[in-house]
């Protein structure tokens, strides 16, 4: 852009109605909005003129044009364990892998079956008069039903199942499957026993989390003859565990499972996830805030430092954190950033913090206010894990500019034909 | 089973918060239609992007160039924020308290990042007028427009793909509202905005 000849258009337009503007400085907002700001010639010409306009009381110029099935089969059909789907009769050879004490005296056994594509519950039904099958043996089932059982495949061994012993020693590996493919029935996995929880029920024996390179999952192991606790830390290859699904949370019953410790090292992801987008709101609440001092409470207090459990706490604890909306242009994500997050993001200590909340007149408004203003509207990468839709983030990165997704946008658009 | 109270009572239930799309001065300019989705008196109003998607809320960086007071008795805020393609224009009224304050403190000309809802108008001549609502504006670095640029070149190209792809009923909506528009331009457009950023 020619800036001296748009100067002296612009100085033109105010000499006409008796101003005398002053061109260089004219010229230098023109040079300063289109080197600088990277605004378009067009654009930067209005914006300047419409700035003198009003400092000479001047109705601005224009607007500038800018308006602008499964059927019941055949008895026999052979299938692999894998394969079956309730509701059809089937003839399989498995290995007993686990017997369980039978809930029920109309049921003479129940236990898990497997074989090379999977495994499933089984039971056998007392009427039956079944033979009774033994622990790391292998059985010929012709003519079992699959059926459903609290969503769940099962196979039903009833009077007219017969079932074959299998001589021939057969190996059977079963191969265990990342946490976060695991899905309601039985599951193999390999995992480390990551957190221990206290028992929350007399029968249980122990409860805790597992986790993998995939996720983390619940599991349960109740009380027992001959079960023994597991050691918190330790990684297991945990064969034949029974995956149950409540409130759409998967977790693992351990009691029918076979357990082997190992020596291996997992390094357990804990459900991490990463996000990149802008921050497009930082919610009430975020900044500084005040926390009930009570052993084990930690609630954020009101302005008035009540606590809906423990009532007014004058000795609360300062404590950071930003509540907000990271937005990737697809979805929103509500996030949660804990202090230590908060103030490597914004640069704010919770010393200095509380040094403003105590002697600015705004109080903790205007750490809310600094924070805000840090923050949103900037492009960032939060690390952290999903938890009931909020992402409670524990990395948070800036995102720079990087030429090479730079070039990459300007090849994917492709030199555009003109 | 958990013996910690925090953890109750928090659940978000199902709200999800319309997402901000990023979207050209350029493409926002020829939008002219806009729908309710929902009877409820509360039912989100959204713009529809010639490109083929619905837009309840826009992300945008730029240069504000212009800032101006209007009214009287109801004081609001408008400006204009320029992007490499064009000018957004934006508002802020008394109903957005903590938009408008945050607008009347900035000083033009300086890059912002501004969170609003794109509106229609229907000007006394008959063309329409894209304006954006603001929720929230900060002051920014250039690195963060630049940022945005990418941002937006990127999403724009995502429409236009999706646009030559399977249609969406929001894409068959566009092919009828917008009959004249070839969003292929748009493709263009965000080279075009690419290029401008000097390395």
């Amino acid at each position: 852009m020619d800036f001296s000849e748009a100067a002296n258009r612009i100085s033109r337009k105010f000499a006409k109605c008796g101003q005398t503007p002053d061109v260089k400085k004219i010229e230098g907002k023109l040079r300063r909005l289109v080197d600088e700001f990277g605004v378009q010639p067009s654009e930067a010409e209005r914006s300047v003129t419409n700035e003198l306009a009003k400092e000479f009381n001047l109705p601005a110029p224009g607007s500038g044009g800018s308006a602008g099935g499964g059927g019941k089969g055949g008895g026999t059909e052979e299938k692999k364990i894998a394969d079956g789907v309730p509701g059809e009769w089937v003839t399989i050879e498995g290995k007993i892998v686990a017997l369980s004490n039978p809930p029920s005296p109309s049921i003479a056994q129940s236990g898990i079956i497997a074989d090379e594509s999977g495994a499933m519950r089984f039971v056998v039904w007392a009427k039956s008069n079944a033979p009774a099958m033994a622990e790391g043996s292998w059985y010929r089932i012709e003519s079992a039903v699959v059926d459903e059982f609290k969503g769940v495949a099962n196979l039903k061994i009833h009077s007219g199942t017969t079932i074959k012993e299998i001589s021939e020693d057969r190996s059977l590996i079963p191969s265990p499957v990342p946490i976060k493919d695991l899905h309601p029935g039985i599951g193999s996995v390999r995992a480390k026993f990551i957190q221990e929880w206290d028992a929350s029920h007399e029968r249980m024996l122990q409860s805790g989390l597992m986790g993998d390179e995939t996720g983390t999952i619940k599991f349960v192991m109740w009380k027992e003859p001959g079960k023994e606790k597991l050691v918190p830390g330790a990684v297991y290859n945990l064969f034949y565990a029974q995956v149950d699904e409540f409130n759409g949370r998967l977790s693992l019953n351990l009691n029918t499972a076979t357990i082997l410790q190992e020596e291996g090292e997992i390094a357990v992801s804990g459900g991490e996830v990463a996000v990149t987008g802008a921050i497009v709101h930082i919610a009430p609440g975020s900044g500084i805030i005040k926390r009930c001092p009570v052993e084990g409470c930690n609630r954020a207090l009101s302005r008035q430092n009540y606590c809906p459990v423990h009532e007014i706490q004058p000795k609360f604890i300062y404590d950071l954190r930003i509540k907000g909306w990271l937005d990737d242009g697809e979805k929103t994500h509500n996030i949660l950033i804990q202090r230590d997050v908060v103030e490597s993001l914004t640069g704010i200590s919770l010393a200095q913090a509380q040094e403003i909340a105590e002697n600015n007149p705004l109080g903790m408004d205007e750490v809310f206010l600094q924070m805000r203003d840090t923050v949103l509207g900037r492009y960032i990468t939060c690390h952290g894990r999903k938890i009931d839709n909020r992402l409670l983030v524990n990395k948070c990165d800036k995102v720079v500019f990087n030429s090479g997704d730079h070039t990459a946008l300007l090849n994917r658009a492709g030199g555009a034909p003109s | 089973m958990s013996t910690n109270a925090k953890d109750m009572g928090r659940r978000e239930g199902a709200f999800e918060r319309e997402p901000a799309r990023r979207v050209f001065a350029a493409e926002l300019r020829e939008c002219r239609y806009q729908f309710k989705d929902g009877e409820d008196e509360k039912s989100p109003t959204f713009v529809l992007l010639p490109s083929g998607e619905r837009s309840n809320r826009i992300f945008l960086v730029g240069t504000l160039t212009e800032r101006t007071r209007q009214g009287e008795q109801n004081i609001f805020y408008r400006g204009r924020v320029v992007d490499p393609t064009g000018t957004f224009f934006i508002m802020a009224g008394s109903y957005q308290p903590e938009a408008m304050q945050q607008l009347a403190k900035i000083e033009t000309p300086a890059f912002v990042a501004v969170i609003g809802k794109p509106n229609l108008y229907q000007k006394p001549d008959g063309s329409y007028l894209a304006s954006v609502r603001v929720e929230s504006i900060t002051l920014v670095d250039k690195d963060t427009r630049d940022l945005w640029v990418l941002d937006a070149a990127k999403h724009t190209m995502d429409r236009v793909d999706a646009y030559t792809k399977e249609p969406t009923p929001d894409i068959l909506k566009a092919k009828e509202q917008y009959p004249t528009i070839d969003p292929l331009l748009f493709r263009k457009i965000a080279y075009d905005a690419l290029a401008q950023i000097k390395i």
